[in-house]
């Protein structure tokens, strides 16, 4: 069993480590406590909505807590689903976390700061002459990007984003370096302590940014800016964009260090105070923090990074959906969330999984490292409505949310939401919404729906509900389409990993349009992105950024990495590593010369590398090349440039191995708690269908559709011709081939 | 047809056109296609007319339609699966030789059932100057290479004859093959997924959906149009070329659900290559009419139907055979998209309902300014200053124009960064940043230009050159609304600091901060090839966004804002908008701006009174 959840990780990056079985039990620096004392490892995911547990120890089954998020002082939900975890074992929090070795976490603390705009006033100091840089985004580029069709056809409608600084609060400083890294001009030291007593006096920010152009090439001028704020201005919160992004391009260089510095106070404060209640409660181990890479650092490592913490959950979730794939053998898996407003998809190939490359954050542009998951807005709580000039349906993307949510809910919705159609056509069990906690109104959904769908459509209720579910599965649909096929990806060849509320409700149609080996409704589901934190290892990013050709002599990057490599290996070890336990990966990102796109290309070969390796480099680049931009898209008679050396130093934490169970015979007929009408696609109308409680179907169990199915947090749908079985990890899998 | 089928239908169309933009922007590897999204791509119905069109130049969606509609007539019985034609004669349907287009049928089961359709503007086309703008020529024949009409692919293999033809006539073949591969990749694209689409759904259900497509855009227009105000609108941009200046004149009349684009009274076709086409004249003024007035609508035929032109033949919007028209998406269509959209949004601002739809002129001068020699690296480099691409917001009703924020006739581009730039050409940006007063002045300010500077850094021949077809220098381009004032001219100045007798050569210029900073011999270039060399700079300013409303009825607050952070100098505040700021310039002193104003007004009614 692979364990590994590096972001490149899996498939023999370097393989003197790889030949080494995954030490499971193997002991390092977090765990030098008892480890008969100290058991378990706890892993806690906030989300916007809902904050996560997971417990586990060696042998023994997941223990999930789920709470309420609580904003903006997130540290208290995290320790109520704490609380809710540890009831169920029968145990005080305190005595739970005194037993806990490890802490993992992952927090939306940041995305919810630059959401609410509740970050610190902040300044920025730049080259002068360049004021502009972070306020122009590049022309309207910061105005439509990640914007839908909608928008971007009606420019007189859109604007851009409220800049998260104020533009009094930006000064340039004299100062130049070249495209060489050359100084051409000395920092203005005077100007510079001008500018920051402006900034902290005048303008009363708390956080000054640092980006000059090409620092990332030579960072002197900005480190001389740091020292100058810090002498005049101790209290300041300070970023540098060489320090925080060190890649070409100064608007989005620029941009990280703004946003870094806004929510870096608040998101470091943040740390410190969860540490402190956790210690507080008896927990003296490592508070681990995801990244938006997937990847761990300690907290205090973290606390100086505050745009690695976006999108951590989600990509705690893709990390899951890796972890469970690698468990199951499947190293192909499409991982699709819907909840109550989004839809969300990442995609793991060949057990690797995607960067983004041109992230945004609430739409600002920012630049880190940070796994591919996209999204639209399509939840059960998204609004259903008709065009009212052509009368031609559309599911969201506004959304009711979950306050008041769905009419059903009768919480005071008033607008249909897909929810609703899902109820009218039979999908949920009125009666056990969410393990009973809650009943649904029918009838109301039923009135809200005639009045203002199916009635304008002059349709029947059922059949325009029907069409909606069509059409909300063909959107889901054209989503994974644009993330698998459009970027030179099979469906046919992946599982789908289906989590979240809804998602298992509308699989079973749009993955058999897109045709995919199988489908896994995991388990784990309504915690995947706490079990992707359990899964994930601590993972050290560096990386430096130079042009060399692609027939470079191979010393010369091995000198490249030699100062990289050295300082991952201090911070391993000072985080208390075996060199057994580390794994160093290279990748180099690669293009044609005169193509401006880049390919993150791993290095398999030997390292440091020899003219094979750099061979064997060339010839993968090539290939993922065309895999990813179409055949005949390779321009190979302009030579090979390699522009950016990136290292990966991730080191292995100890988790227990997940005990299958065993399998038992085929008849699931315990488990069928009814027979209702629902909606069968292939039959295009109502039809009788078996219901079945998930609590009491066993592994090995076959349930043949049209069925449903109902777990305590999602309702899973089987349609007509499919089977579902329960394998032995609990999982739910519908197979098609 | 089902409105749930139909729906979806219509969602898979935009993706496949999009899908194939996101394919042509991978192979392609030129700033300008990535970076200035100049770029189309859109699908056509069997006969050529426009089926849906992409986001991408948007005057470039009736120009391929017709493209289409050539090669049908010029191969007629002799189109098959797997081909790919190429036409970028402007006489023909393309807008300038540069932007090449390629169309491919789409066979389903042996029947021609639908059009794709691509273009980029590729590096080079063999023109008189480098990067297919090309100032100096004098007619279509030194406008490079040109078809009317040329099969590139045949049943799936490429024409390596004709490949090998185009690329023996351009600069850079190696960049233009990649455009040209770029091209067909996105026409493979589109095709493979158009049949897909036909194979879920039926050709005959595909092909009905697409009808009501097109029949749904053409009745929703005409009720948008019938919902509007009855009237005529006109409009009148200068262009100036060299030292000559011409007039694009447009009479827009609005009756019932019917819209009349008439540009009688526009000048005499040019001498210059600034002139275009009636194609050309078309897709221009379709650009702005797509996003104004249909951006809830599907871009199709539809649209299109309810749309007449008139352009008097031997004009400057539709000129003859053999005049030049390299320069004309800059020049007269652009002034055709302008002058669109300035009687566009004058009879969205008459309208109660709509009024919030209105506009001002966006960014209205582009500078096409293509840099070329050998670069630090050795290599030989040809590349448009995509700054022109940034744009500025044309003022609303509601809010002022967005400073920097794009154009409306392409609606998603982009600038590239100073480090993109200088890491590939032998220059160094001594300034990139929002130019004061350019924004139109108005009750809703114009959004801001910006200027920037350039020297000559490491090159390895002192410095590099650059062809210049710029224009909006003399007269303000982007007009203003309601009484807003027009966005600031363009200035392009040739900062010549090399000669040993000049009386400042001794200060240096390096790091200078602004234009003020360099004491060179300044001098004003729009036309033609100058050179980069040694201590010169170039300096370009561009337009901000045309305003809308009053000035005078600006919130002086707001005034004071624009002040402090240099959008607005402090001058326009107390002569333009009436605005009088205290000693040093932090607060406003109201009564002294109530005074102010009122004798403006008073000025307005009795200028001889204030004289």
């Amino acid at each position: 069993m692979k364990r590994r959840g590096s972001v490149r990780g899996g498939s023999g990056l370097n393989e003197e480590v790889q030949l080494k079985p995954a030490p499971i039990h193997a002991r390092n620096g977090f765990m030098n406590a008892d480890a008969t004392e100290k058991r378990f490892i706890v892993a806690t995911d906030v989300g916007g909505t809902c904050t996560d547990t997971v417990v586990v120890a060696p042998g023994e089954a997941f223990i999930m807590g789920k709470a309420l998020s609580t904003p903006p002082d997130f540290a208290g939900g995290v320790l109520d689903s704490i609380a809710v975890a540890a009831r169920q074992m029968d145990l005080s929090v305190e005595a739970l976390l005194a037993r806990t070795h490890l802490f993992m976490h992952g927090s939306t603390v940041v995305d919810n700061t630059l959401l609410t705009r509740s970050g610190a006033p902040t300044g920025l100091i730049t080259t002068g002459g360049f004021e502009d840089t972070v306020f122009v985004t590049r022309g309207a580029y910061g105005r439509w990007a990640g914007q839908p069709e909608d928008w971007i056809k009606h420019p007189v409608a859109s604007d851009r984003p409220v800049p998260l600084i104020s533009e009094d609060a930006v000064c340039g400083v004299p100062e130049r370096v070249d495209y060489k890294g050359e100084i051409l001009l000395p920092l203005d030291e005077a100007e510079t302590e001008r500018a920051v007593r402006h900034l902290v006096g005048d303008r009363q920010v708390e956080a000054i940014a640092i980006a000059f152009l090409w620092s990332f090439y030579n960072a002197d001028n900005e480190r001389r800016a740091r020292d100058i704020v810090q002498r005049v201005a101790p209290d300041a919160y300070v970023t540098l964009s060489s320090d925080i992004a060190p890649v070409p391009g100064e608007y989005e260089r620029s941009s990280t260090a703004v946003i870094n510095a806004y929510a870096g106070r608040l998101a470091s404060g943040y740390l410190t105070d969860l540490k402190a209640q956790l210690a507080g409660q008896g927990y003296e181990g490592p508070v681990m923090v995801m990244q938006g890479y997937g990847g761990l650092l300690p907290s205090q490592e973290a606390a100086d990074r505050a745009v690695g913490m976006i999108e951590c959950g989600p990509a705690a979730g893709v990390i899951g959906a890796k972890a469970l794939g690698d468990l199951m053998g499947d190293a192909d898996v499409i991982a699709a969330d819907m909840g109550g407003t989004t839809f969300k998809v990442g995609v793991i190939q060949n057990g690797e999984i995607e960067y983004a490359r041109e992230p945004l954050v609430d739409r600002y542009h920012y630049v880190a490292p940070k796994i591919e998951v996209v999204s639209i807005g399509a939840g059960g709580g998204s609004i259903v409505s008709l065009d009212p000039r052509t009368n031609v349906p559309r599911v969201g993307p506004h959304s009711a949310g979950a306050d008041p949510g769905p009419v059903c809910y009768g919480r005071g919705g008033t607008e249909v939401t897909l929810t609703d159609v899902f109820t009218l056509i039979g999908y949920m069990d009125p009666d056990i919404f969410l393990d009973g906690a809650m009943t649904l109104d029918i009838a109301a959904a039923r009135t809200a729906f005639e009045t203002q769908v199916a009635g304008p459509l002059g349709l029947p209720v059922e059949e325009a509900a029907f069409g909606i579910f069509r059409i909300a599965s063909a959107q889901v649909t054209d989503l994974i389409h644009e993330i698998t096929v459009e970027r030179g990806l099979d469906p046919r060849d992946y599982v789908l990993h289906a989590f979240g509320g809804s998602c298992p409700i509308l699989a079973s149609s749009f993955a058999a349009e897109l045709n995919v080996k199988r489908i896994v409704v995991p388990y784990t589901a309504s915690v995947n992105c706490a079990l992707g934190l359990v899964s994930a290892d601590i993972v050290h990013e560096y990386s430096v950024t130079t042009t060399l050709p692609g027939d470079t002599d191979p010393e010369r990057i091995n000198a490249l990495y030699a100062p990289l490599i050295e300082k991952a290996r201090a911070q391993l070890a000072a985080e208390g590593f075996d060199e057994a336990d580390t794994a160093l990966d290279w990748s180099i990102d690669l293009r044609y010369a005169r193509q401006v796109h880049e390919v993150t290309t791993p290095v398999y070969g030997r390292k440091p590398v020899d003219a094979a390796a750099l061979k064997g480099l060339i010839d993968d680049f090539e290939a993922l090349y065309e895999r990813k931009y179409g055949k005949g898209s390779a321009y190979r008679e302009a030579g090979i440039e390699m522009t950016l050396f990136r290292l990966s130093a991730s080191g292995r934490l100890q988790r227990p191995d997940i005990e299958p169970l065993p399998l038992e015979g085929p008849d699931a007929g315990h488990a069928r708690i009814g027979r209702r009408e629902i909606f069968v696609d292939a039959r295009d109308g109502m039809a009788p269908a078996d219901i079945y409680d998930f609590t009491e179907i066993r592994p090995g169990n076959e349930i043949a559709g049209p069925a449903v199915v109902h777990t305590p947090i999602t309702t899973i749908v089987v349609q007509d011709g499919q089977r579902a079985r329960m394998d032995e990890l609990r999982n739910i899998v519908i197979d098609f081939r | 047809m089902d409105p749930i089928t139909f729906s979806i239908i219509r969602h898979r169309l935009f993706r496949i056109v999009d899908e194939a933009v996101i394919t042509l922007k991978h192979v392609s590897g030129s700033a300008i296609t990535n970076e200035g999204h100049d770029l189309m791509v859109s699908l056509y119905r069997a006969d050529g007319s426009l089926l849906m069109g992409g986001v991408g130049f948007l005057h470039h969606l009736t120009s391929a339609a017709e493209a289409c509609k050539a090669i049908i007539r010029r191969f007629e019985g002799d189109i098959n699966e797997g081909d790919i034609f190429l036409l970028n004669d402007p006489y023909t349907a393309a807008l300038h030789t540069s932007d090449i287009y390629l169309v491919s049928p789409i066979h389903h089961d042996g029947r021609l059932v639908a059009w794709s359709a691509c273009f980029v503007h590729v590096y080079d086309i063999g023109a008189m100057n480098p990067g297919g703008f090309a100032p100096d020529a004098q007619d279509i024949y030194t406008e490079g290479f040109s078809s009317p009409g040329i099969r590139l692919v045949e049943k799936g293999a490429l024409r390596q004859d004709v490949m090998d033809t185009l690329l023996n006539m351009v600069r850079s073949p190696e960049m233009v093959s990649l455009d040209m591969r770029s091209m067909i990749a996105c026409n493979n694209v589109a095709r493979d997924r158009m049949l897909s689409l036909i194979g879920k759904y039926g050709y005959d259900t595909v092909d009905a959906a697409c009808q009501e497509l097109i029949d749904q855009s053409e009745d929703l227009l005409r009720q948008r149009l019938a919902e509007l105000p009855d009237g005529q609108w006109q409009s009148r941009q200068y262009l100036e070329a060299k030292d000559e200046v011409y007039e694009v004149f447009l009479t827009m009349t609005k009756k019932g659900d019917e819209l009349v684009f008439d540009f009688t009274g526009s000048s005499p076709q040019a001498a210059y290559s600034v002139n275009c086409t009636k194609w050309a004249s078309l897709g221009g003024l379709f650009a702005p009419l797509f996003p104004l007035l249909c951006y809830d609508i599907t871009w199709n035929e539809g649209v299109i139907r309810p749309i007449e032109m008139i352009a008097p033949e031997g004009t400057i919007v539709n000129c003859t055979r053999p005049a030049p028209v390299s320069v004309a998406t800059v020049g007269a269509i652009q002034s055709v998209n302008n002058a669109a959209c300035s009687t566009i949004g004058k009879m969205l601002e008459s309208s109660g309902k709509y009024r919030g739809e209105a506009t001002a002129v966006w960014h209205a001068n582009h500078f096409a300014i293509f840099k070329f020699g050998r670069n630090q690296h050795g290599g030989e480099a040809i590349g448009i200053f995509t700054e022109t691409f940034a744009g500025s917001g044309g003022a609303r009703t509601f809010a002022d124009g967005i400073d920097v924020g794009g154009e409306i006739p392409n609606p998603i581009s982009r600038m590239a960064n100073v480090e993109t730039v200088e890491a590939g050409f032998p220059i160094r940006y001594l300034f990139r940043r929002r130019m004061t007063d350019s924004g139109g002045p108005g009750k809703y300010r114009g959004g801001a230009g910006m200027e920037f500077a350039v020297m000559p850094h490491d090159s390895p021949d002192g410095g590099i050159h650059y062809v210049i077809s710029g224009k909006g220098a003399d007269f303000p381009m982007s007009d203003g609304l309601a009484g807003g004032y027009p966005g600031a001219p363009n200035s392009y100045v040739w900062v010549r600091n090399n000669d040993a007798e000049q009386a400042n050569k001794n200060v240096d210029t390096r790091f200078a901060q602004s234009l003020d900073d360099m004491p060179g011999e300044q001098e004003s270039v729009t036309w033609g090839v100058f050179p980069l060399m040694g201590e010169d700079a170039l300096y370009v300013g561009w337009n901000g966004g045309g305003g809308y409303g009053d000035p005078l009825e600006r919130d002086p607050e707001t005034v004071l804002e624009d002040c402090r952070t240099g959008v607005v100098s402090a001058r326009s505040a107390r002569d333009v908008y009436g605005v009088v700021l205290d000693g040093d310039g932090g607060t406003v002193d109201a009564a002294a701006t109530e005074a102010l104003r009122r004798s403006m007004y008073a000025e307005r009614l009795y200028p001889e009174a204030a004289e």
